[in-house]
C-alpha cells in the first residue's frame, strides 16, 4: 500500500527496507514502507523537578492546562507553534523527548508577561518560559542564544570593575558571536557621535576605552557577587543532575 | 429563656431553618432585607431548577408559604439587623428602623452575590448586549419570553456557555469552585435546545463538575440527548465582527487557535460571598474565612456554629451550596440552635 498523506508522518518514522522477507513474503523497497509506532513507552518523572528548581519555574505544578497563557501569548499569535501550555504538560509528565522538539522555538518568548496575567492559577509561564530556556542551555541542548551572549559580556564586566565601558561590551558580543567590528550602523553611530559630541565627552570617551574605569573599592563587591552567581549556578546544575562544572 | 430565634435571611437555608425551628415548637423572627421571601431562586428568577426540574417560583414559593402560614413565625421584610447585643440566651436585635427583638439564639442564613461578570471585561460582559450571565438566561426562560438576543430579539443560532466566570480564578482573587455553575449550565444548554431545537450550543470547560448523581441526567444528557458540544479551552476574549460575537481562545485539545462566531455568548457566573458579609461579620461578632464567607467553626461535630456562641450560619453564607444542601444545612442549623436552647436551661436548673 502506497501511504496517502505522508506529510502528516513524522519523517522519522517511516522506514523502508532495501531488502526484507517477513514469513516468506517479500517487503521490500517503497511498496511496503512501515511506519512505526509513536507511543510514548516512558515518562522522565525529574523533569517537572528540574524546571521547577531554576528561576522561574517554581510555580509549574499549578498549571491545569486551561490555554490562557497560549491563547494570550504574544509569539503564539506569530507562529502557532509557540504553545506554553502544551510544554508545560509535556514538562509536567515528564515527554522529554517531545519537549525537545521544539527546543529551537522555545527560547522565542519575549517575556511581554501577557500569560502571566491571563493565567488563573498564578503559574507565571513567563518564568517557567525562562526557566525551560535555561533548562535547554544548561543541558546542552540548545547553544547559547545571542540575548545570553550579550547579558554576559555585560555582567561580567559589571561584576569584574563595578561599571561598563559601551565598546568593550560591543567588542567581547561580536567576538564570541563570530560576527564582524565593521558592522556598517555601528560605523554610522560612532561617526554620529564624533560628530555631535562636546570634545570634552569624547576625551573622556577615549580615555576610558584606553584605561578601563573601574569602581573605587570594587573587589570586596566583586568577590561577593561572584560568590553568590556560582552558588546559583552549582544549585542550578545539581538540581539538574550535572557535574559541578559547567560548559562556560 | 428570653424570646424567639432570630434567622437573618429569607432564601432555602433560612426558609428551612425557620420551618424546622417553628416545627420543633419554638418561636421564630425572619428578617430579610428584600421585599420578599425565597432568597436567590426567587429574587433572581431562575428557571427550572437542578437536578429536580420544578420550576423555582413553585419548589421555593412552596417553602416561602409553609412558613409565611406557619402561627410560630413573624416575619419582617426589608428589614436589616443594624445591633446585635447581650448574651447567648439573651441578645437584643435592633434593626434599622429602630425595633428591637429579642432572640434567645441567632442563624445567619444571609447568602451569596452574584459574581458581577464586569470584572471580567475581556470576556465582553457590559460592552456587548448578546454577552449575558446564566441568570438572565435563567429569567429570560422563566419569564415564558424564551431565549432571546438582547440586542435585536432574534432567536441564538449558535450559544457558547463560558464556565467557571468568577472562580477558580487567582487574578481575581476567586480561589473556589461555585460548585452548581457546571450542572446549571449543562441544564440550561438543553433547556435552549428544547426550545430552540435549530441552534447549536457550545459549552467551554476546564474541567466538568456535574458531581454526583447529576453526571448522567446532565452532563451525559446534554450530550446525547441534546447534541451539546463541549470543548476545553478557556476563553481569551469575547469581542465582535459588528454583526456576531466573536469568541476567541485555544482549543487545547487540537492544540490549535480558534475564532468562532456566536450570537449570543452567556456567562457561568460564580457565587461570591454575600457583598454585606463585612457589615454582617462586625454586627453579629462573627468570623470570616479567608475567602469572605462566614466562617465555620467545626465542620463536623457542631456543623453550623460561627466563632461567637449562640450565633449559628447555614447555607451559601458558609461557600459556594446548593439547594438541597442549603436546606440540610439549614434544618441541622435550626437543630443546634434548638439544641443551645435546651442545653442552657438545663445547665440553668442545675
Ligand atoms: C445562576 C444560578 C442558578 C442556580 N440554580 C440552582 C439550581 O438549579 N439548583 C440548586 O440546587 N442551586 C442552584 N443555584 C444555587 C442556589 O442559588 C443557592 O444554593 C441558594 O440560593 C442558597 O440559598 P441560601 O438561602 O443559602 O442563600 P440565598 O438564596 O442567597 O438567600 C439569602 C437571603 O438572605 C437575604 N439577605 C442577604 N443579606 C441580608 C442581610 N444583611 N439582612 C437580611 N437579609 C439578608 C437575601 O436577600 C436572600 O433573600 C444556582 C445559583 C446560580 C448563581
Ligand atoms: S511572556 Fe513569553 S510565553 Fe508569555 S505571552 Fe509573552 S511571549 Fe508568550
Ligand atoms: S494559563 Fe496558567 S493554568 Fe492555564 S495553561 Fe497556561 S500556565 Fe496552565
Ligand atoms: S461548578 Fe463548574 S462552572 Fe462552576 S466554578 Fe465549578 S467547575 Fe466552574
Amino acid at each position: 500500500m502506497p501511504i496517502h498523506e505522508k506529510s502528516l508522518i513524522r519523517p522519522e518514522k517511516l522506514i523502508e527496507h532495501e531488502e526484507l522477507v517477513i514469513e516468506g513474503v517479500d517487503v521490500s523497497g517503497h511498496w511496503s514502507t512501515f511506519i512505526e509506532g509513536r507511543s510514548v513507552a516512558d515518562y522522565n518523572e525529574n523533569l517537572q523537578d528540574e524546571i521547577a528548581a531554576l528561576p522561574g519555574g517554581e510555580y509549574i505544578h499549578r498549571c491545569w492546562q486551561c490555554g490562557s497563557c497560549t491563547n494570550s501569548c504574544t509569539v503564539n499569535a506569530i507562529n502557532a507553534d509557540f504553545n506554553p501550555r502544551y510544554w508545560i504538560y509535556l514538562i509536567r509528565t515528564g515527554m522529554e523527548e517531545e519537549l525537545l522538539r521544539d527546543k529551537d522555538i522555545i527560547w522565542q518568548c519575549v517575556s511581554c508577561n501577557k500569560c502571566t496575567y491571563a493565567c488563573p492559577r498564578d503559574v507565571v509561564p513567563e518564568g517557567v518560559m525562562k526557566a525551560t530556556s535555561h533548562w535547554l542551555e544548561l543541558k546542552g541542548h540548545t547553544p547559547k542564544s545571542p540575548s545570553t551572549i550579550f547579558d554576559e559580556a555585560f555582567s561580567e564586566q559589571v561584576i569584574s570593575r563595578g561599571k561598563i565601558e559601551d565598546g568593550l561590551v560591543l567588542r567581547n558580543f561580536f567576538k564570541r558571536t563570530g560576527q564582524p567590528l565593521n558592522q556598517p550602523w555601528l560605523i554610522a553611530m560612532v561617526g554620529g557621535l564624533i560628530k555631535r559630541f562636546p570634545v570634552f565627552y569624547l576625551m573622556k570617551l577615549g580615555f576610558a576605552t584606553v584605561f578601563r574605569p573601574k569602581t573605587k573599592g570594587w573587589n570586596r563587591a566583586r568577590d561577593a557577587i561572584n560568590e553568590y552567581a556560582e552558588e546559583r549556578e552549582a544549585a542550578n546544575r545539581k538540581a539538574l543532575g550535572l557535574g559541578s562544572k559547567g560548559a562556560k | 429563656m428570653s424570646g424567639p430565634i432570630l434567622i437573618v435571611g429569607g432564601g432555602p437555608s433560612g426558609l428551612s431553618a425557620a420551618h424546622a425551628a417553628a416545627s420543633a415548637g419554638r418561636k421564630v423572627t425572619l428578617v430579610e432585607k428584600e421585599d420578599r421571601l425565597g432568597g436567590a431562586p426567587i429574587l433572581s428568577g431562575y428557571a427550572k431548577l437542578v437536578p429536580s426540574h420544578e420550576w423555582a417560583k413553585d419548589a421555593i414559593g412552596a417553602m416561602v408559604t409553609r412558613v409565611e402560614k406557619n402561627p410560630n413565625v413573624t416575619v419582617h421584610l426589608n428589614a436589616q439587623v443594624q445591633e446585635f447585643a447581650g448574651e447567648p440566651g439573651a441578645f437584643v436585635a435592633t434593626l434599622k428602623d429602630g425595633t428591637k427583638l429579642d432572640a434567645e439564639s441567632a442563624i445567619l442564613t444571609t447568602g451569596f452575590t452574584h459574581f458581577d461578570s464586569i470584572n471580567k471585561p475581556e470576556w465582553g460582559f457590559g460592552t456587548y448586549p448578546d454577552v449575558v450571565t446564566t441568570t438572565q438566561v435563567e429569567q429570560m426562560i422563566s419569564s415564558g419570553r424564551g431565549v432571546r438576543c438582547p440586542s435585536d430579539g432574534r432567536k441564538p443560532d449558535r450559544v457558547a456557555i463560558l464556565l467557571c466566570v468568577g472562580s477558580r480564578d487567582r487574578q481575581i482573587g476567586r480561589e473556589w469552585c461555585s460548585k452548581i455553575c457546571c450542572t446549571v449550565s449543562a441544564n440550561l444548554a438543553m433547556e435552549i435546545r428544547e426550545e430552540l431545537p435549530d441552534s447549536n450550543v457550545y459549552i467551554y470547560y476546564m474541567d466538568i463538575r456535574t458531581f454526583g448523581l447529576m453526571e448522567g441526567e446532565f452532563y451525559w444528557g446534554s450530550q446525547e440527548k441534546y447534541k451539546v458540544k463541549y470543548i476545553k479551552a478557556r476563553i481569551a476574549e469575547v469581542t465582535s465582527d459588528g454583526k456576531r460575537l466573536l469568541v476567541k481562545g485555544e482549543d487545547t485539545l487540537v492544540k490549535r487557535p480558534i475564532s468562532i462566531p456566536f450570537d449570543m455568548v452567556v456567562h457561568a457566573v460564580g457565587m461570591d460571598p454575600n457583598v454585606d458579609n463585612m457589615t454582617i461579620s462586625s454586627v453579629f461578632g462573627v468570623k470570616m474565612n479567608k475567602y469572605g464567607f462566614i466562617d465555620r467553626q467545626n465542620t463536623y461535630t457542631t456543623l453550623c456554629e460561627t466563632s461567637r456562641p449562640g450565633v449559628f450560619v447555614a447555607g451559601s453564607a458558609t461557600g459556594p451550596e446548593t439547594i438541597d444542601d442549603s436546606i440540610a444545612q439549614g434544618s441541622a442549623a435550626a437543630m443546634a440552635a434548638v439544641g443551645f436552647a435546651a442545653n442552657a436551661v438545663e445547665t440553668a436548673a442545675e
